[in-house]
C-alpha cells in the first residue's frame, strides 16, 4: 500500500467514525473511571440512539478549572462528578436543573437550589491486603491504625489534590480530634492521587489503603482474594458525589436528556453492577445486586459538608504541618 | 552573509509568511505564559509568591539535582555501551541494535509501572532481598526516580555517541600510539576531545528531558516536590482564569532549559574539531571471558530496558476482571476492543500524527532551505524561533496553547486542529535539524547551475534541491512520526471529547488501573511506531538514526 492510499483509508475510517446526519453530540466531563463512563455511554446509546456521548476524563479539579476557562467558548455539557466542597467552588459555571429523576433522591442528599444533582454516595473503607499484614491484626477501627506499629503500612491520597483524601482526613479530624490525626499522620504514606491508593494496596505496596468503597471493591470482585474491605466499627464517613449541567451547554436539550439518562434507575443500577457506585436514589436495593452491605448496616459518623468546605484551607495547612512532623 | 531583501524573488515573501506562522504558534503562546507569571487582574505577582513558597523553591532545587544525577548516570551507562558496540564484536551484540527503538516506543507510564513491579514495596527484587534481611530504600522518591529515568534516558546518550565513535578516524589514534602514547592515554587525549561535543549534546538533552519529565515524576515522586509536578498541580488548582503560578513555574523551566541550550552552544563553539571523513574503526571481535563479560553486561542493560515491553505484550493478551489481572489465562478480548469496540483512539492517532508529520516535514524542508540557502534579514529569526520548542516541556507548550487559543481571535479549543498543532509545534525541531544538516552538504553551485540554465528559482527548488534532500526528509518524517505518535504531555492538556489518541487512552486506562486494556492499546501504539521504522530501514534503506 502506498502512502496516498494509506492516508485516504485512514481519512475514510475517521469520517466513518464521526459523521452521521442528525446525530447530536453531548460531551461529558468526567472524573470517573473508564468502566463507569462506558456504562453511561452504553445506556445513552440504548435509550437515545440519536445522541453520541463523548467524554473527557481527568481529575475533578482539572476538569472544573477547564470548564471555567472555557466559559467564553463552552465545550462541555455535563460534569460528572465530584464532592460537595469541590463543585461548590464552581457554582458559576453551572445551571440549575431539576431532573425528573430528582424525585427518587432523598432530600437530605440534594444540593441547595438543585444546581447540582447527587449521583451516588461514597463510603470510606479500609482496603486491606491480608498478605501484607505480617504479624499485625486486621484493623477494626480508626483507633487501631494509630499504633506506631502501622508506620509506613498505610496509604492515603493527598487531601489537597483528592476529594477522597480530604473526606477521610477531615472525618478523622472531626471524629477523633487533632491529637489522634497527628498520630495517624505519623503512620501514613501520602500518594499524589486516589487511584494510586487502591493500586498500591492491590500490588502489595501497602497493607491498608484509606479509600472509597466503589474504588476498592473492584479488586474483591476481580477475585484478588487477599483484598478485604473493612467498614470501621467506630463509624465511617460518607460523601455524595454531584453531577451538574454546564451553563450554556452546547448540546441543549440533548444534554438534558443525557443528564436524565445518567440519573435514571436503570443507569444507576448498571453503574452499581459494573463499577460499584452506591446510588443516591432511594429505590435501588444495593445488597440484592452486588455483595456490598446496605447503607443501613453501616455505622456512619455525620459530617457537615459546608463546614468541611469553608474550613478547607485552614485544615489543609494544619494537615501539612502534621504530615511534615510525622515524616520525621 | 546577509543580503538585503530582494523582493522580486519569492524567498523574502516566503520567509515573512513562515515568520508570521512561527510567531503565532510558538512565540505568542510563550509570551502569554511569561506575562501571566507577573499576575493576572488582582492576583499577586507569581515571582514574589514563589520566593515565599518553600515547596516551590525546593521543587526547583530537587529538579536540578535530579537532572544532574540522571545525566551523570546516563553518561556512565550510555558512553561505555556505545564504545563497546562501536569498537568490538561480541556475543549478543545484535540485540543492542534494538536499543534506539526502545526509548521511542515504550510509554513512560508503563516503564514506571513495570519498575514498581520489580522494585516497589512489594516488588520481586525487593522481596528477594528482604528474605536475606536486606531492606532496600523506598522506591518512591530519589531511588525510584533516578533508577527509572536512567533506564529510560540513557539510550539518548547511546544514540548520540555511537555514531561519533564509529565515525572517529582511527588513524589519529594510531598516530598517537606510534608517537609513543599508551593506548589508554591516546584514547583520552585524542578520541575524547573529538567525541566530547556529541556526549555533551546528548547529556544536555537528557538534562532537559528530566527537567520536563511528566509521567515518571507524577507516578514516583510522591512527597518529593519536583518542578513538573508542582507546575501541573498549579495548573490544576488555578485553571485558565488566572494562570499565575503555573506560568511562573513554566517560566522557570523554560529559563532552566534555555540556559542549558546556550551552554551547549558555547561548548560546541569553543572547541571545534573538524574531522575529514576518515576511516572508522572496524569492530574488533573479542572472545573468551572478556568478550563474555562485556556481552553479558551490555545485554543485561538492554534486557532490563526491554522488560516493560514484555510486560505489555503479555498483558495485552491476559484475561482481566476490572483491575485484577488473571495471569496465565489468555484472551483476544483486549485486542478486539482496540480494533473493533473502541477504535477511535487508533484512528485519531493515525490522523493527527500523520497530519503533523506531513505538515511538519514540508514546513521544515522549505524553512530550512530559506535559512541555509536564501539568507536574508528574517531567516536567522526563523532559525531561533523554530528551535524554541526544544526548550519547552510538553506541559508548558500545552498550557501556552490552551491559554492562547481558548477563545478570542482564534478559538481552537475542541478542534482537531489544536491536537495537530500541539504535535506539530512540539516536534518541529526534529524535522528542522534533519533538513538543515543535509542542506549544508548540498553545494550552492548545483543550484546556481540549474538557475543559470534558465530554470526559475521555485522550479529549481522542487526539481533539484528537494530530491537531494530526499533521504534527510525521509528520516525527518520518521522521527516526527514516531515522536508525535508517542506524545502525551502537551496533547493531554489540549484534547477534547472523542479526540483522544492512543497515548492519552493508555494514560486514562492506567489511571483507572485497567492494565489489560492499557497494555492492548500500548502494544498497538508500539506497532504503529515500529512498522514505519521497520519499513523505512528494511525496504527503503533509510538511516533513521543517522545523527550527523
Amino acid at each position: 500500500m502506498n502512502m496516498k492510499t494509506l492516508i485516504s483509508a485512514v481519512m475514510l475510517a475517521g469520517l466513518a467514525g464521526t459523521a452521521s446526519a442528525d446525530e447530536k453530540t453531548v460531551t461529558l466531563y468526567s472524573s470517573n473511571p473508564e468502566q463507569a463512563i462506558e456504562a453511561v455511554a452504553g445506556a445513552v446509546k440504548d435509550k437515545a440512539s440519536d445522541i453520541k456521548l463523548n467524554s473527557i476524563t481527568g481529575g475533578s479539579g482539572v476538569l472544573l478549572r477547564r470548564l471555567e476557562a472555557e466559559a467564553a467558548n463552552v465545550q462541555g455539557d455535563i460534569f460528572w462528578s465530584s464532592s460537595f466542597n469541590t463543585v461548590g467552588a464552581f457554582e458559576g459555571v453551572f445551571q440549575a436543573y431539576e431532573s425528573p429523576e430528582l424525585a427518587s433522591i432523598p432530600e437530605k442528599l440534594r444540593y441547595p437550589g438543585n444546581l447540582f444533582t447527587p449521583s451516588n454516595v461514597h463510603v470510606v473503607v479500609l482496603m486491606v491486603n491480608e498478605n501484607q499484614l505480617g504479624d499485625l491484626p486486621k484493623p477494626k477501627t480508626w483507633t487501631d491504625l494509630l499504633d506506631p506499629k502501622w508506620k509506613g503500612k498505610i496509604v492515603v491520597a493527598d487531601p489537597a489534590n483528592s476529594s477522597t483524601g480530604y473526606t477521610v482526613l477531615w472525618g478523622v479530624h472531626k471524629m477523633l480530634g487533632d491529637d489522634k490525626l497527628k498520630q495517624l499522620a505519623a503512620n501514613v504514606a501520602v500518594s499524589s492521587s486516589s487511584s494510586a491508593v487502591q493500586n498500591g494496596v492491590a500490588m502489595g505496596e501497602y497493607a491498608v489503603g484509606l479509600a472509597f468503597e466503589a474504588n476498592a471493591y473492584p479488586y474483591v470482585d476481580g477475585g484478588q482474594e487477599e483484598i478485604k474491605l473493612i467498614y470501621p466499627e467506630d463509624g465511617t464517613f460518607i460523601t455524595a458525589d454531584f453531577a451538574g449541567l454546564v451553563k450554556g451547554a452546547p448540546g441543549g436539550d440533548a444534554a438534558k436528556k443525557a443528564f436524565d439518562i445518567l440519573m435514571s434507575k436503570e443507569t444507576q443500577t448498571e453503574l452499581l453492577k459494573t463499577s460499584f457506585r452506591r446510588p443516591s436514589r432511594g429505590d435501588i436495593e444495593v445488597s440484592k445486586i452486588v455483595k456490598l452491605p446496605e447503607m443501613s448496616a453501616i455505622k456512619v459518623f455525620d459530617i457537615d459538608e459546608k463546614e468541611a468546605a469553608t474550613q478547607r484551607n485552614a485544615f489543609l495547612d494544619s494537615w501539612r504541618s502534621f504530615a511534615a512532623a510525622g515524616a520525621k | 552573509m546577509i543580503k538585503a531583501l530582494d523582493l522580486r524573488t519569492p524567498w523574502p515573501w516566503l520567509s515573512l509568511a513562515a515568520l508570521v506562522v512561527l510567531i503565532t504558534f510558538i512565540l505568542y503562546p510563550l509570551v502569554n505564559i511569561l506575562t501571566a507569571s507577573f499576575g493576572v487582574g488582582d492576583v499577586e505577582n507569581g515571582w514574589s509568591r514563589l520566593l515565599t513558597d518553600p515547596r516551590g523553591l525546593s521543587a526547583i532545587v530537587n529538579t536540578l539535582i535530579l537532572a544532574a544525577i540522571v545525566t551523570c548516570t546516563c553518561v556512565l551507562i550510555g558512553v561505555p555501551l556505545a564504545y563497546v558496540t562501536a569498537r568490538y564484536r561480541f556475543f549478543g551484540k545484535s540485540i543492542i541494535a534494538l536499543l534506539p527503538l526502545i526509548t521511542l516506543v515504550i510509554p513512560e507510564v508503563i516503564s514506571a509501572q513495570t519498575w514498581l513491579m520489580a522494585l516497589g514495596n512489594n516488588g520481586l527484587i525487593t522481596r528477594f532481598f528482604r528474605d536475606f534481611g536486606i531492606h532496600l530504600p523506598s522506591f518512591y522518591g530519589w531511588f525510584g526516580l533516578i533508577t527509572v529515568m536512567t533506564f529510560v534516558y540513557y539510550t539518548y546518550v547511546y544514540i548520540g555517541t555511537v555514531a561519533s565513535i564509529s565515525g572517529f578516524d582511527v588513524h589519529l589514534e594510531e598516530a598517537a600510539q606510534s608517537l609513543g602514547t599508551s593506548p589508554a592515554r591516546s584514547r583520552i587525549k585524542v578520541m575524547l576531545p573529538v567525541i566530547l561535543p556529541s556526549i555533551l549534546a546528548s547529556a544536555l538533552l537528557v538534562f532537559t528531558m528530566v527537567v520536563g519529565n511528566f509521567a515518571i515524576s507524577m507516578i514516583l515522586s510522591n512527597q518529593l516536590p519536583l518542578l513538573s509536578v508542582v507546575t501541573y498541580q498549579a495548573a490544576v488548582s488555578e485553571g485558565g482564569a488566572a494562570p499565575v503560578m503555573q506560568s511562573t513555574f513554566a517560566t522557570v523551566s523554560v529559563v532552566m532549559v534555555m540556559l542549558i541550550l546556550f551552554f551547549n552552544r558555547w561548548i560546541v563553539s569553543r572547541g571545534r574539531f573538524e574531522i575529514a571523513q576518515g576511516r572508522g574503526a572496524r569492530p574488533q571481535p573479542i572472545t573468551g571471558w572478556k568478550g563474555a563479560a562485556i556481552g553479558l553486561a551490555a545485554s543485561f542493560i538492554v534486557v532490563v530496558s526491554l522488560v516493560p515491553l514484555a510486560v505489555i505484550a503479555v498483558g495485552a493478551f491476559t484475561v482481566s476482571r476490572g483491575p485484577v489481572m488473571q495471569w496465565g489465562n489468555w484472551t483476544l478480548a483486549n485486542m478486539e476492543r482496540v480494533f473493533v469496540t473502541a477504535p477511535q483512539p487508533l484512528v485519531n492517532s493515525l490522523i493527527y500524527a500523520g497530519a503533523a508529520t506531513l505538515i511538519g516535514v514540508a514546513f521544515s524542508a522549505v524553512v530550512s532551505y530559506l535559512i541555509i540557502k536564501k539568507r536574508n534579514a528574517v531567516t536567522p529569526w526563523l532559525d531561533y524561533i523554530s528551535s524554541v520548542p526544544l526548550a519547552l516541556s510538553g506541559t508548558v507548550l500545552g498550557i501556552g496553547l490552551v491559554v492562547s487559543f481558548n477563545a478570542g481571535w482564534l478559538p481552537l479549543t475542541g478542534t482537531a486542529t489544536i491536537m495537530v498543532l500541539a504535535l506539530l509545534v512540539r516536534r518541529l525541531p526534529f524535522g528542522m535539524r534533519s533538513a538543515q544538516a543535509t542542506l549544508y552538504n548540498i553545494p550552492n553551485s548545483i543550484e546556481e547551475a540549474s538557475i543559470s540554465l534558465g530554470s526559475p528559482p521555485l522550479r529549481t527548488f522542487f526539481k533539484v534541491v528537494l530530491p537531494m534532500m530526499g533521504p534527510a526528509i525521509a528520516s525527518a518524517a520518521i522521527l516526527t512520526w514516531t515522536t508525535s505518535v508517542s506524545e502525551l504531555s502537551a496533547s493531554i492538556l489540549v484534547y477534547s471529547g472523542g479526540r483522544e489518541t492512543l497515548t492519552i487512552q493508555v494514560f486514562r486506562l492506567i489511571g483507572s488501573n485497567l492494565m489489560a486494556y492499557a497494555s492492548a492499546y500500548g502494544l498497538v501504539l508500539i506497532a504503529v511506531i515500529l512498522i514505519p521504522i521497520v519499513v523505512a530501514t528494511k525496504v527503503f534503506k533509510v538511516d533513521v538514526f543517522a545523527s550527523k
